[in-house]
């Protein structure tokens, strides 16, 4: 071999002095320089290094390059077609998987006579394959550093070579100084010299050696260099358990070793570092004394006990290095390089104590961070409304889930069931707002619905009728109305969203109620304010006016339409739609609990809804200034969600008594989580759409998704429990079926028809044929103990148990199961299922009407399958709000692979 | 990853063809044992433990058998013994008989890797049975070789040399060890010790030399260990089933590298970075459920699994998730985060919310728009929350950890679980 070695070593060491080991002489080759770690750190290094390396290798990717700020990286298949190329390097990096670390080294060997230095990065190399290594550098005269390194830098040469030392900005860690590092860590030797700062210490060589059990270039080797640097005056060593690399080395100069690890003699196995287990001599506690020996101090510095030498310091803290360091270099009268650049003490960025009573100590106000990061903090705060990750969300829902033990199912954190006794309007903003609306909220949006309810004079009631008079179930007339609630539609109502959201975002408003908030500093220019003033077209519209008056007879708070209010000019409808649904959003937007984006749609859905119970009601009934006969004041100021939906269901407005059950059963529809067929719809719809591009998604297709995957089936056999208890009432003298005292024998109607049950199920057995299945009762989860419930049927029960209401076709059903299993007609009791509990309640409520002829049998299905799609309409709602707010374009495509193919 | 004793030593001895006492496992019959017996007079029987457990004899936990009764006693003795080496206590699972070698020469042989040398070094003695710590500095050598060419016949013949052996033994022994060198390069292992070798004579006088104790450690990143076909189970006392989980995922690229410190701990530290590792470890002490290094710039679907994992064994009981490292290189803190909170948010999503602080101490690339990502997870599942920048001393941002903790301990979790409308019980 024709390199020189250093003599008084028993091996082979070629670096002489740390201003050798990474200077701007240096060319560097890199190995799998396409891989994931070299691709992001290269180019940071080759710029930072005034372009060093030369080439990089990745077999099969010859005649591309690696783009970095200083120019292109050409890249080869091996190390010879880049010598062949012309290029000379003497360095060798290394970032090949640990399994071909060697080969890449044998590669680097054999192949370039001119190498000197081999960096090598990957960590997990075997220790076989470390141990050839060794040999082989040994045997050719190459000295090399790491593996599982962060590689070298020279703050004075502005080079890094390998690894990312000083991260993706070199220049803020690798200050120019008088102190080298070397760091059996490589994220420490950065933070070392991080810290270093902060005493005004820079530094000069800065070498991560690794942890494993094979340390190529180890602190004997660095104590030599280091004597020989005429720029380094003291040097930080970071050293761990296991190996004796450290032990009776004299370092020529001021040195503080920071040894960590004490705790490691209680592992059985490595954790990170794999050479960081002490074998016999050479644990932390060891290695102190053989510093404290070396440095003649009188034990380990520390901020209460600063013990050190003119030859050194031992540490256990990183965070002692610098005052310790500086203490060590006073006494070999040194100052240091620079003016400190700051103070290590605690120093939080961002904090939320979300008003809990810390104590004083701990609940330390965030501080401005340095520049750059002052900024980036800063702009963090521009930013309102929560941040939601994209990903697939086929067959995933971050709005809904079913339990599927219980078979209930939560929407944003809040179960059906107690949904079903929370007011309809309040439910109606849930999915939007993923919080139930306050009672000013619920009369904000009881105002904003009521103004889209009646289609008078509006195509979309024409649309409506016709779809109606076709024949369609009640899911196509709504559909055929929903169609026409599309993007030019929404445009002003959304675009004032947005100019709300922008005026009011940093203003440090909360509470969208709260209209004490000073306004007095948000103003608006003529074309904003253009924006929401009523112009020509809105001439005739009565609305604006009559749902002003409606918020401020229900007592309505909202500090947007306050500030609209100031502009002293008629608002058109729209800007009242976006600032009623600003108020409902705001305080969420503002505690992230939404993204700024469905506070953007939230006037959208508020429409749609109102449009969507507006078209089940026909279109007689709509008549200008009234529905169904009920005056637009009335209605704007005092009807809830509830009484609008019982009116399109019966024509008439409710009693207290008659809105309950109908909140209660559209509370229970809301949602069978993100594998029911309605949401799948829904989902497909704004998947197809793509929600990448959030502006392009149709709400209101999106919600005829939902309402083109519901059916006879799914939604519209509510009415088949229906249908069984008419047929078991026909002729029974029933008129209140609330009434307890109703005078029918129920145990006797339930034996009677267990035994015709059981005798059809006989018959049907002899003849191999099915009997019919009976709605209402048993369930595929809920079965097989003596007695089954299904607990949702429970919760109803009990609920109105409580309150002492009373429904007779309910307690048919309980003597029903239990007369199945006391005539051997079923094997155990069956359940009493949530269906037959809406067919109770819903049958409750229509009886009277029915019975008095007001209303027949297929307005009784038309019913069943409205209520349903009431309550799916706010479950659907959140299912189309979370995927476009979550999910990706397309996303809930099956791949072919997946699919089956039936002949 | 180590074995010791010659129930699976013989096993892999017989890989290169070394000689090796006769060894009958602990299903071994009564009629076996007394075949076993009749042959070799003399019987060692030894309890069997997971791992490397030193000094058996010195414990009396080594019987010395000639007679069934006595095997049979020493079997009971030693089957569930109890054994403490240093900070490891463990727990035998039954027992081995091997065959007593008589003999006049006890060698000592080991090779593992010398930082001293930076080689692969044998240490040999023919001294050997006892501790070699007990030896002169002439009685014992300790030799490294190329680990190119390997340990060669030259190399072992003139150690024996240089330290005085007895002429018989050298012959047999420079035959016979450069075999050891190829069980333990080629095979993973990363330490190999026979103590004693003893020198039995065969036919014409000459010695063999016939392996009596055998103690192995294998290098778990080496994949060429998978060639023994060595059964899971036997590593298995080394983990819990939390880290045979999480060391499911360990790659080059993004460890997870975890040791669970104590199980009964309340803050979960996930760590970035070897140094990092050995500092919070250090500070957090028995406050820390586990030491861990998860750095090396994980992809953000490994470090969603690696949480997930974290989440599900040990969030239940946890008062601060203390998200920790220095200021990363190359380690991109956005995707870190971003995967840890997100686990977070689907573990409070399946699991339900569990009353918590976090704290995050960091440094690197993307770290603001990682805080920023992190700060809306937590802001959305209504924790509570300070993070910290690389300005602030990486100890007292643990220090700071520490002291939320004993806030947590001290009502803090009953009053975060109130605000959450939660229990605090873990």
């Amino acid at each position: 071999m024709n390199k020189q070695r250093i003599q008084g070593f028993p091996y082979y060491l070629g670096i002489n002095a740390l201003s050798d080991m990474a200077t701007r002489e240096d060319r560097v080759c890199v190995l799998n320089i396409m891989g994931g770690e070299s691709r992001q750190v290269t180019p940071t290094s080759h710029a930072f290094s005034g372009g060093n390396v030369v080439f990089g290798t990745a077999p099969g990717k010859a005649g591309s390059v690696l783009k970095t700020p200083a120019g292109d990286i050409p890249v080869y298949n091996n190390v010879r077609e880049g010598l062949d190329a012309g290029h000379d390097f003497n360095v060798g990096v290394v970032y090949l998987p640990p399994s071909g670390v060697r080969d890449g080294v044998a590669e680097l060997i054999r192949v370039n006579s001119g190498l000197e230095k081999i960096v090598i990065i990957t960590e997990k190399i075997a220790v076989h394959d470390a141990r050839e290594i060794r040999a082989m550098a040994q045997a050719n005269n190459i000295d090399i550093v790491g593996g599982n390194c962060l590689g070298v830098a020279d703050s004075w040469n502005r080079v890094r070579i390998g690894g990312a030392l000083g991260g993706d900005h070199p220049d803020e860690s690798l200050l120019k100084g008088s102190v080298s590092i070397f760091s059996n860590s490589g994220g420490f030797t950065t933070t070392i010299a991080q810290y270093l700062a902060t005493e005004g210490w820079g530094t000069t060589t800065l070498i991560s050696s690794g942890k494993d059990v094979y340390i190529h270039y180890a602190a004997r080797d660095f104590a030599h260099a280091l004597k020989n640097d005429d720029r380094t005056k003291a040097a930080v060593l970071y050293v761990e358990p296991g190996g004796y690399y450290e032990h009776d080395i004299d370092f020529g100069k001021p040195t503080v070793a920071c040894v960590v690890g004490r705790w490691k003699s209680k592992l059985t196995r490595a954790v990170g570092h794999a050479g960081a287990m002490a074998g016999t001599g050479d644990k932390a506690e060891d290695k102190e004394n053989w510093f404290i020996e070396a440095f003649g101090t009188e034990g380990v510095y520390t901020p209460d006990n600063p013990v050190v030498s003119k030859k050194g310091a031992v540490v256990n803290n990183i965070s002692d290095i610098p005052a310790a360091l500086t203490a060590v270099m006073e006494l070999n009268g040194e100052t240091p390089d620079f003016p400190s650049t700051g103070s290590l003490a605690l120093k939080p960025w961002m904090a939320n104590d979300r008003g809990l009573n810390l104590p004083e100590e701990l609940a330390l106000k965030p501080v401005k961070p340095s520049a750059p990061y002052d900024e980036q903090v800063e702009a963090l705060k521009e930013h309102i409304g929560a941040m939601v990750a994209r990903q697939t969300m086929k067959d995933k829902s971050g709005a809904s889930v079913m339990d599927p033990k219980s078979q209930v199912t939560s929407v944003h954190g809040h179960s059906v069931l107690d949904l079903a006794l929370e007011p309809l309007e309040a439910n109606f903003a849930l999915p939007l707002v993923h919080e139930i609306a306050n009672e000013n909220g619920r009369a904000l949006l009881d105002v904003a619905v009521a103004a889209e309810v009646n289609l008078v004079g509006d195509p979309i009631l024409v649309a409506a009728d016709a779809a109606r008079e076709a024949g369609n179930a009640p899911n196509a007339v709504m559909a055929t109305a929903a169609a026409i609630v599309g993007p030019n539609r929404l445009e002003r109502a959304l675009n004032c969203t947005d100019m709300l959201i922008e005026l009011f975002a940093h203003s440090g408003l909360q509470d969208g109620s709260d209209e004490d908030f000073d306004t007095s500093g948000i103003t608006l220019d003529e074309q904003s304010r253009a924006l929401f003033l009523a112009g020509p077209e809105d001439k005739d519209d009565p609305r604006p006016e009559a749902m002003l008056k409606a918020v401020a007879a229900r007592g309505g708070k909202s500090v947007f339409l306050k500030f609209l209010g100031g502009l002293d000019a008629r608002l058109n409808r729209d800007a009242i739609l976006a600032a009623i649904a600003l108020t409902i959003s705001w305080g969420p937007l503002m505690r992230k609990r939404i993204t700024k984006l469905t506070a953007h749609t939230l006037p959208w859905y508020l429409r749609l809804y109102g449009v969507m119970v507006g078209a089940t009601i026909p279109g007689t009934h709509h008549q200008s200034g009234s529905l169904c006969g009920i005056p637009r004041e009335e209605r704007f100021s005092e009807w809830t969600m509830a009484d609008l939906c019982y009116l399109a269901m019966t024509g008439k407005k409710p009693t207290p008594e008659e809105s309950l059950p109908l909140q209660i059963l559209v509370g229970l529809l809301i949602s069978n989580g993100p594998g029911s067929i309605s949401a799948q719809g829904a989902k497909g719809a704004v998947a197809a759409d793509g929600p990448q591009t959030p502006d392009r998604v149709q709400i209101n297709k999106a919600m005829l998704g939902f309402l083109s995957h519901c059916g006879y089936s799914h939604g519209g056999n509510g009415f088949e429990g229906m249908a069984f208890l008419l047929q078991e009432f026909e002729g029974k003298g029933l008129t209140d079926p609330t009434d307890p005292n109703h005078g029918i024998d129920l145990k006797q109607m339930a034996r009677d028809f267990a035994k015709d049950y059981k005798r059809a199920k006989a018959e049907a057995k002899e003849l191999g044929s099915e009997v019919r299945a009976l709605p209402g009762v048993h369930h595929p989860i809920f079965k097989g103990k003596p007695v089954n419930h299904d607990p949702r049927e429970r919760f109803i029960a009990g609920f109105m148990k409580e309150r002492g209401d009373y429904n007779i076709f309910h307690a048919f059903y309980r003597e029903l199961v239990q007369a199945l299993y006391d005539t051997g007609a079923s094997r155990y009791v069956f359940c009493v299922n949530v269906d037959a509990v809406i067919a109770a309640l819903l049958l409750s409520l229509l009886w009277k009407d029915y019975q008095s002829g007001a209303l027949k049998k297929h307005d009784l299905e038309n019913a069943a399958f409205t209520v349903f799609l009431y309550g799916r309409m706010i479950g659907s709602a959140a299912e189309i709000d979370d995927h476009l707010n979550r999910g990706r374009n397309m996303d809930t495509r099956t791949p072919a692979s997946a699919c089956g193919h039936v002949v | 990853m180590q074995i010791t004793g010659l129930l699976h030593g013989s096993r892999l001895l017989k890989h290169v063809d070394f000689p090796c006492s006769e060894v009958l496992g602990p299903g071994a019959s009564e009629d076996e044992i007394q075949a076993f017996l009749d042959k070799h007079g003399l019987v060692f029987v030894k309890p069997i433990f997971k791992g490397a457990i030193g000094k058996k004899g010195k414990a009396g936990l080594v019987g010395m058998v000639r007679d069934l009764k006595s095997a049979l006693a020493e079997k009971e003795r030693l089957y569930f013994a109890e054994h403490k080496h240093g900070n490891v206590t463990a727990k035998a699972n039954g027992v081995t008989f091997e065959a007593g070698v008589p003999a006049e020469h006890e060698v000592y042989f080991s090779i593992t890797d010398d930082s001293q040398f930076r080689a692969p070094t044998m240490t040999l003695t023919h001294r050997g049975g006892v501790d070699i710590e007990e030896l002169g500095k002439d009685e014992i050598v300790t030799v490294p070789f190329d680990a190119l060419t390997g340990l060669k016949a030259f190399v072992v013949a003139n150690a024996l040399t240089d330290i005085g052996a007895p002429k018989e033994i050298i012959s047999p022994l420079v035959q016979q060890l450069p075999k050891l060198w190829e069980l333990m390069h080629h095979y993973g292992m990363t330490t190999l010790e026979l103590n004693p070798i003893r020198m039995r004579p065969g036919k014409n006088g000459r010695l063999m030399p016939v392996a009596c104790d055998f103690k192995c450690g294998f290098d778990r990143d080496d994949p060429r260990v998978a060639r023994l076909g060595l059964p899971d189970q036997l590593f298995a006392s080394d983990i819990s089933p939390f880290e045979q989980e999480v060391n499911q995922l360990r790659t080059h690229q993004g460890q997870s590298d975890v040791f669970v410190i104590n199980e009964k701990g309340t803050i979960l530290a996930p760590t970035f970075g070897g140094g990092a590792n050995s500092l919070v470890t250090e500070v957090l002490g028995d406050a820390a459920i586990i030491s861990s290094d998860f750095g090396g710039n994980p992809p953000y679907e490994k470090m969603k699994s690696v949480a997930s994992i974290c989440y599900k064994h040990f969030l239940a009981q946890t008062n601060v998730l203390f998200i920790i490292g220095g200021k990363s290189n190359n380690t991109d803190i956005l995707e870190t985060l971003r995967g840890m909170g997100d686990a977070l948010r689907e573990h409070f999503a399946t699991r339900g919310p569990v009353p918590l602080y976090v704290v995050v101490g960091r440094g690197g690339p993307n770290l603001v728009r990682g805080f920023g990502n992190l700060a809306d997870t937590l802001d959305s599942l209504g924790l509570p929350y300070r993070f910290f920048g690389f300005d602030s001393a990486i100890s007292e941002v643990v220090n700071y950890a520490k002291d939320v903790d004993l806030w947590m301990r001290d009502g803090g979790r009953e009053e975060i679980a109130r605000h959450l409308g939660i229990s605090a019980a873990a």
